[in-house]
């Protein structure tokens, strides 16, 4: 009988563990969300591949504050109240609990099974969807520069990189000594330039700009290739079709 | 002392191997004299000749030519610089060469630190700084996979298990005394003026690079050697050498995570050494598997390096969790909760382990139809290491928490790898990915898995044995003051990191763009900051391993085996086989009792054991 109305007592306490805790998650994760909304967690972007990135970055940032905070909060109450205060006792007994292991279990699983399709599975199929190029750029990576070709027109640069908005590009990237990686900030787009290998890659930039009113607009080399590689890059700019066309005319 | 032998043994190996190379050379008409290949081909004949003077020779030779065996019978710190086959000696040399190692590598940490502080290259050129970061990496890399399972996997697991010893005991011998070559290789390289390929060695620039980066891949090679033949070593031991009643389910978790950490060195670090092997060939024998004009494949390297260095994260990780489990459980005072599943866990891990490398190279230019499958290997490992947290949160959860030095860093790891788990889901996806790989986004995560996650389990678990290893108590306030320190300096470091990552820092780099600085300066302060705390562990350390407090034989109180043997242990561990009759974690349980220690009531054991 005794052990009975100890026990109810127990279940009782516990529920109101569970509660406070419960409590205090929906209401750090509601003021996480609010603020992960309330963050610009990206630089500045420029193309349709940054708004698809951009996108999944954000939907998994939404995604881990609850989960985070969970851990989080547990982790503080216990410190908090489960802490030994010279009692010298040991706790109690609790080898599993299979509401507690059952709830992980399937949360978790969902959770990176979401993670796996959206925006991952998704995010990569909208960024293979549009794959006809209206212009082909050839880049070439070489201790320590940055060489592109605009194989229509014949013409040749090491400065600058010149790209016309709202134009789907086309990059076919080699290299001819070690492995670089063709990389420019604002665009999102990565991909190694490996010697011996033509890699592709595909952007549309959406707003003209230049290097100098943005740093993410440059061609930066993202693949350790030396001693020159901190300095392997070039600015970015993206112009007008019509201002394009009359630099290309007049690098001819 | 053997060392004596051992330095006397390779100066002879190195001086035969290199006339022998060079004979080869000049019979074959090359110029007999060409440093790369003569000293790669002197370099495994120095290393025998070091192992033959350590130690192998009177243990192994010596008897195969029908003479006695000869041992070393050095008592006090002669011991360790010997070829002794105590485990304990053996895990306090593996702790002692690797804190060395580490210390040394957070040397150079300070010096990255202190040039990035300011754009320009202001304090060292690029390449010193190149040379730098390699070796920092280098370094890091191998106290992460070595360190936790060198010391603890074998000070710690033949007791926890009720052992004498390991199986081997003479191999476990020779796994570390391959350790110092590795050192010494390391030193060379920065004497030859380093390597500038970063810790990943990547073909075909490692091909290319200076005569340093072939004591990187030497050492490399030479450290691989030594984890398999260790790895093999633990694996017999933990299924061969458990006392009676110690089942499966019965284990620790600590020597479940160094059991499957062991299985993890056994299979995969074949395949960095065949990387590394394949670097030296192309240098030195005009081999050419990575070189494009002659029909090789430079991702081939990729390939084979990721093979062994993703399922290397892990090996750097497990002994770490399970350190923290086990921290967890005895100073909650409460079993461990969901044992099975933890234990499952790991496995799961392990098994994932293999099927997720090419993450590494999304960007690298491998077919697009192996981004999908490489994705979703990787998030899923995310539901395994959810369950160590599953585990962790609930035996904390009504416990009766004591807030020891060590339990702090148990719960240092759960905060920190937290953060460096859910990062790592992000670059798991392609998307996110392309624009963060080879960023200081990549940075900050891995910091926090290996330094905050695997490293803060070392830190933990020298705080945790430090007294049965030593006989001595380490000062617990200057403890709590180190973890504040080393908690707020590490946070301080790496969570700015991600920004400046996401600002567009690449990684790997001695100058970057303007807007990046400010950042900048705050991981430099914090990473001064951070370096500085160590001086205090140092301190404490060797302070009170010479005048520390004599420790007691459980100052925790815990369960498991090796808190019932004296500090420190006598050579034999147990006077008598100890027989199991339950888990260690009956915390809170009646009449449970983890281990009958067989003094005096060895019969009434016998009868009561429930195997
Ligand atoms: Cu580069
Ligand atoms: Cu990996």
């Amino acid at each position: 009988m005794l052990s009975a109305v100890a026990s109810d007592e127990e279940t009782g306490k516990n529920r109101n563990r569970v509660v406070i805790v419960g409590l205090v998650w929906l209401v750090a994760t509601i003021l996480g969300e609010i603020a992960a909304v309330a963050i610009t967690w990206e630089p500045f972007g420029n193309s349709r591949e940054a708004r698809i990135s951009d996108e999944a970055f954000d939907l998994l940032v939404y995604m881990s504050v609850p989960v985070m905070v969970f851990v989080l909060v547990m982790m503080a109450y216990v410190v908090i109240v489960d802490r030994d205060r010279g009692e010298n006792v040991d706790g109690a007994p609790v080898r599993t609990n299979s509401m507690f292991i059952g709830g992980w279990m399937v949360i978790s699983t969902a959770l990176a099974l979401v993670a796996i399709v959206t925006p991952g599975f998704s995010g990569l199929d909208e960024l293979a969807a549009e794959p006809d190029a209206d212009l082909i750029i050839d880049v070439k990576g070489e201790r320590w520069n940055w060489t592109y070709t605009y194989p229509d027109s014949g013409v040749e640069t090491q400065g600058t990189l010149m790209i016309p908005v709202d134009t789907r590009i086309l990059f076919r990237i080699t290299s001819t000594d070690v492995i670089h990686s063709f990389w420019i900030p604002a665009f999102r787009i990565k991909q190694d330039a490996v010697p011996g290998l033509v890699t592709e890659t595909m952007v549309t930039a959406e707003e003209v700009g230049q290097f100098s009113e943005f740093d993410e607009l440059r061609v930066q080399c993202a693949e350790l290739c030396g001693v020159g590689h901190a300095r392997m890059w070039t600015g970015v700019e993206v112009v007008s079709e019509a201002e394009f066309e009359a630099w290309i005319g007049a690098s001819q | 002392m053997a060392v004596v032998g051992g330095v006397v043994g390779g100066a002879i190996g190195y001086v035969l191997g290199a006339a022998g190379i060079m004979a080869i050379r000049a019979a074959v008409g090359a110029r007999a004299w060409e440093v790369e290949s003569v000293t790669a081909g002197a370099w495994l004949v120095a290393v025998s000749g070091w192992l033959l003077g350590v130690g192998a020779w009177k243990y192994w030779v010596s008897p195969w030519f029908g003479r006695p065996e000869r041992t070393y019978a050095t008592h006090g710190w002669r011991r360790y610089f010997d070829f002794d086959t105590d485990h304990k000696v053996i895990g306090i040399q593996y702790l002692v060469t690797f804190l060395v190692m580490f210390f040394m590598a957070g040397l150079f940490a300070m010096f990255m630190r202190w040039e990035l502080m300011r754009t320009g290259e202001d304090v060292v050129n690029a390449d010193q700084y190149n040379a730098i970061m390699s070796l920092h990496g280098t370094m890091m890399v191998f106290v992460a996979v070595a360190a936790t399972v060198g010391a603890f996997g074998n000070y710690v697991v033949p007791i926890m298990i009720g052992a004498d010893d390991m199986a081997f005991p003479k191999l476990n011998a020779l796994s570390y005394w391959l350790v110092p070559p590795v050192l010494v290789a390391l030193t060379v390289s920065f004497a030859f003026g380093g390597y500038d390929t970063g810790w990943t060695g990547y073909a075909p620039l490692s091909v290319q690079s200076d005569v340093g980066g072939l004591f990187y891949n030497l050492a490399f090679f030479t450290l691989g050697l030594s984890s398999i033949i260790g790895g093999l070593n633990i694996i017999v031991t933990v299924v061969t050498m458990r006392a009676k009643g110690m089942t499966w389910g019965r284990l620790p978790i600590f020597v479940w995570s160094i059991f499957i950490t062991a299985m993890m060195s056994l299979i995969f670090t074949q395949f960095v050494a065949l990387a590394m092997l394949m670097v030296i060939l192309d240098r030195t024998a005009g081999m050419v598997f990575f070189d494009p004009a002659s029909g090789g494949e430079p991702l081939l390297y990729q390939h084979i390096f990721w093979f062994y260095s993703h399922p290397a994260v892990y090996i750097m990780i497990l002994p770490a969790f399970g350190i923290t489990l086990e921290m967890i459980s005895h100073f909650s005072r409460k079993p461990l909760f969901a044992y099975k599943w933890a234990v499952g866990a790991l496995l799961g891990i392990m098994g994932l382990s293999s099927v997720v490398w090419a993450h590494h190279m999304f960007t690298s230019g491998m077919a697009e139809s192996l981004r999908k499958p490489f994705l979703a290997s990787t998030e899923l490992i995310s539901i395994p290491t959810g369950v160590i947290f599953l585990s962790a949160l609930g035996t904390l959860w009504l416990g009766k928490i004591k807030f020891t030095v060590p339990m702090l860093f148990a719960l240092g790891v759960l905060f920190n790898f937290l953060i460096g788990g859910i990062t790592g889901v992000f670059l798991a996806d392609v998307p996110v990915d392309i624009q963060l790989q080879d960023t200081y986004f990549v940075v900050a995560h891995f910091h926090y898995v290996i330094l905050g996650g695997g490293i803060f389990g070392l830190f933990g678990g020298i705080y945790y044995w430090f007294p049965k290893m030593t006989g001595k108590m380490m000062n617990s306030g200057l403890g709590k003051l180190h973890f504040w320190a080393i908690m707020l300096g590490f946070n301080v470091t790496f969570l700015p990191m991600f920004v400046i990552g996401l600002q567009g820092m690449n990684r790997r780099i001695a100058d970057y763009t303007p807007d990046l600085e400010p950042g900048n300066k705050m991981v430099s302060m914090g990473a001064f900051f951070l370096g500085s705390s160590f001086l205090i562990f140092i301190y404490n350390f060797i302070y009170s391993w010479a005048r520390g407090e004599t420790a007691p034989a459980n100052p925790w109180g815990a369960r498991t085996l090796e808190w019932q043997i004296p500090s420190p242990p006598p050579h034999e561990n147990f006077e008598v086989p100890p027989i199991i009759l339950a888990d260690p974690y009956g915390y809170g349980e009646a009449d449970s009792l983890h281990a009958d220690m067989g003094i005096g009531t060895l019969e009434e054991a016998k009868d009561s054991e429930r195997v």
